[in-house]
């Protein structure tokens, strides 16, 4: 394909700490390399040499895919990208682009920097377009929500994009098929959740970290033990509780607890009611399998 | 006459303010107009919500802040005499983890940062280094992506893992995840030998002589080329004071102004705001240009990271290119780049060191939710050198967190009678292609600088 086929990629970086785009680089060398094949990643503000973010304005160079990495703010006080604030900046550029996707959960929401309460108004981008600008787009915001961003998910709405023209997003603005699911499934501890084997501390690969160590597993749209981090695995088959990055509420708080009542967890799966699953969770603590209470390697 | 240049392409974009007089730069400003207010976002946060949080101010060096923290967290137990004994598989795999984040990092930096800068000041045809599309630039990035899977493998993701926890790590790692582990290592120092050094790892570990560096090929020869075709074996140089702030299995701690002395007070290190802005408004100084503060140690600024690691410790190599070059932007490069490479070796050891027999957890006694009031430090070498954190809690929340990073050592502005460590390094060169490569030698991160 000649270059000037090819779709024009732009990343912009706005309140961040720059995790999307590690994110990205380290994703699976042969996605990678046929991603660069089949776009042009005109401008990467730590990457790319050709052209200035400042050449883009004043050249009013257009483009087809306008990625965004961080939250917006107007305050120009307290942030800048080469003299504009990230809100003029996202609203100059929204003019350029086909497409504008919000990668990772500050671009999608404000994230963890809306946190920043001495800034009032950190928020994520599709709260962040202009009046005029609230309807040019062709097709609504794609938030690709997450702390970071897988880069997979982030490869396959490109190329979905490019191919089909459009895709279906849940009420959020996140892509359907990307975020239908939980990331409970696939998790390599299911057997031992549906079970209501606890784990007993961490550090250990035997046992669920839904009931004692926070995890959002169960409620949480994401598909991260099914396209697995760094092709080799992800924070609940290591060890670690799911955060519920790809949420809304993220960052919640004391995020490495359950809290409890009674001795069972506040929120429950996702609309399962509490009463049956106090029911279950009784039942299911009845069955004494051997081979989940000892060690999976003797 | 004042020229104000955008640094792009480190973690975020600085400003560089040079002050010309005959074309030599007399005075040098890097401004960092960027804050994201992390310390300010902990406040009030439950103790253990830091372990997600400061990963996130930064997405190169996560682990580090992360190892920071959680070791910040364990000194409060430590200072309430409630001490964590920690296994020694739970210390390898943190050290590994930092270790494979530093590598990663390092490689990142030579072709993300340096070689476009150091190539594009040749008529030669190096595009095999253009980003996105020249050759090497490719193989480099797929090699990172490639080495931080070994870090995924504990750490079930990178970036923003926080599987290192009071008490230990929530991973337990299998014999075969171990043996991947160094599988993903054995690539790197593949991409060491065969492109990045053209030697053999073993005979590099054993260069001791500044002639050593003639029996370095490939990709780091072109930058040793470069370097002395453009005098930047002379030009970079500052205080020629070095600080390390914590001891690895490769990193000693101490300070070193002419003479190595192994020993540090975290108490003598004092931040400044004379230049700095603050959210209030009302006790900020005329004078402010930056979000940067300035850090020195017994009233000095000192450099700190991977230079400063190679002199304190005193590793061979790179100890003869200090006598010869200083700290010259040569040997600031060639330090980071000795360190990936020792890095290697040592972090294959270490996982071999790991009995996995051990349990990776232990668990403390109390909540830190359950602590009316406790203080604690904790510091941890990070990719750019020594990163400081300062916590203190009350009725089971964080009531104060203060972190210094190594950008705030190397970056930050000076003070009334001294310029910072990179100011002083800019001032007297004669362009501005040279102060930009002088200022990128320290490894400039805009994120971690301003936090």
């Amino acid at each position: 394909m000649k270059k000037d086929k090819k779709p024009k990629v732009l990343w912009l970086q706005a309140i961040t700490c720059n995790g999307n785009t590690h994110s990205f680089l380290s994703a699976n060398n042969n996605r990678m390399r046929l991603f660069l094949n089949s776009f042009d990643l005109i401008y990467h503000p730590s990457l790319t040499t050709d052209i200035t973010i400042k050449e883009i304005i004043e050249k009013k160079i257009n483009f087809d895919f306008l990625l965004v990495e961080g939250a917006i703010s107007s305050n120009k006080e307290f942030f800048s990208i080469s003299g504009y604030s990230p809100y003029e900046m996202l609203n100059i550029l929204v003019k350029r682009t086909k497409y504008l996707i919000a990668v990772g959960s500050c671009a999608s929401y404000g994230g963890l920097h809306a946190k920043f309460e001495q800034n009032s108004d950190i928020q994520g981008i599709g709260d962040s377009l202009s009046a005029e600008n609230l309807y040019i787009l062709k097709h609504p915001v794609v938030n690709l929500t997450g702390c970071p961003a897988h880069p997979e998910w982030i490869i396959q709405t490109l190329f979905s994009l490019k191919d089909y023209g459009k895709m279906a997003l849940d009420e959020k603005g996140r892509p359907k098929e990307l975020y239908y699911g939980l990331a409970h499934h696939g998790c390599t501890r299911n057997e031992y959740f549906e079970w209501k084997v606890e784990v007993k501390h961490f550090g250990l690969k035997e046992g669920c970290l839904f009931y004692e160590q926070g995890c959002r597993g169960p409620m949480t749209h994401s598909n991260c033990n099914k396209i697995l981090w760094n092709d080799v695995s992800t924070k609940t088959r290591a060890g670690m509780p799911c955060i519920g990055c790809t949420e809304f509420d993220f960052p919640r708080e004391n995020m490495l607890e359950t809290k409890k009542n009674i001795g069972i967890p506040n929120e429950v799966p996702l609309e399962v009611s509490k009463r049956a699953y106090l029911s279950l969770t009784g039942v299911a603590k009845t069955f004494k399998i051997g081979r989940l209470n000892k060690k999976l390697i003797d | 006459m004042r020229t104000v240049d955008i640094v792009e392409r480190i973690e975020g974009e600085a400003k560089l303010v040079c002050t010309w007089d005959d074309k030599i730069i007399t005075n040098a400003q890097i401004e960092f107009l960027n804050f994201r207010g992390f310390e300010y976002i902990l406040e009030k946060k439950a103790p253990l919500d830091a372990l997600i949080y400061t990963p996130r101010i930064c997405g190169i060096c996560g682990q580090a802040h992360l190892k920071a923290t959680v070791e910040v967290l364990e000194n409060i137990y430590k200072n309430l005499n409630y001490e964590i004994e920690l296994t020694n598989k739970a210390k390898l795999l943190r050290e590994i983890g930092l270790n494979i984040e530093i590598i990663d990092s390092h490689i990142k930096w030579f072709y993300m940062f340096i070689m476009p800068d150091i190539t594009a000041l040749s008529s030669k045809d190096f595009s095999s280094y253009k980003p996105l599309k020249g050759e090497k630039w490719l193989k480099s990035s797929f090699i990172t992506s490639e080495i931080i899977k070994s870090l995924a493998i504990i750490g079930g993701q990178w970036p923003h893992t926080s599987y290192m926890v009071p008490g230990g790590v929530v991973s337990d790692p299998t014999l075969l995840d171990l043996t991947t582990m160094k599988n993903y290592l054995d690539s790197a120092i593949n991409f060491f030998e065969d492109d990045f050094a053209g030697v053999c790892i073993d005979d590099y570990l054993s260069f001791s002589k500044a002639e050593d560096l003639d029996k370095i090929g490939k990709d780091l020869k072109d930058f040793i080329d470069l370097c002395f075709e453009h005098g930047f074996d002379k030009i970079g140089k500052s205080y020629n004071r070095h600080l390390v702030l914590s001891s690895t299995e490769l990193f000693k701690v101490g300070k070193s102004n002419k003479r190595v002395i192994n020993r540090v007070d975290l108490e003598r290190i004092e931040e400044s705001c004379e230049y700095t802005f603050n959210i209030d408004k009302n006790k900020q100084s005329k004078e402010a240009y930056t979000w940067a503060k300035n850090v020195r140690y017994a009233d000095n600024f000192f450099e700190t990271g991977p230079l400063s690691r190679a002199v304190i410790s005193k590793r061979a190599f790179i100890s003869k290119l200090h006598e010869k070059f200083e700290d010259s932007v040569l040997t600031r490069v060639m330090a980071r780049m000795d360190e990936f490479v020792h890095l290697l070796y040592i972090t294959k050891n270490l996982i071999s060191k790991i009995d996995i027999s051990e349990e990776s957890f232990v668990k403390p006694k109390i909540s830190l939710n359950e602590i009316k009031n406790a203080e604690a430090k904790s510091v941890v070498e990070a990719s750019r050198g020594s990163l400081f954190h300062d916590i203190s809690i009350k009725d089971g929340k964080i009531s104060k967190y203060n972190v210094i990073t190594p950008t705030v050592w190397n970056l930050g502005p000076g003070n009334k009678s001294e310029p910072s460590v990179a100011q002083k390094a800019i001032i007297g060169l004669d362009s501005i292609e040279k102060a930009e490569i002088t200022l990128r030698s320290f490894d400039i991160c805009s994120v971690c600088t301003t936090h």
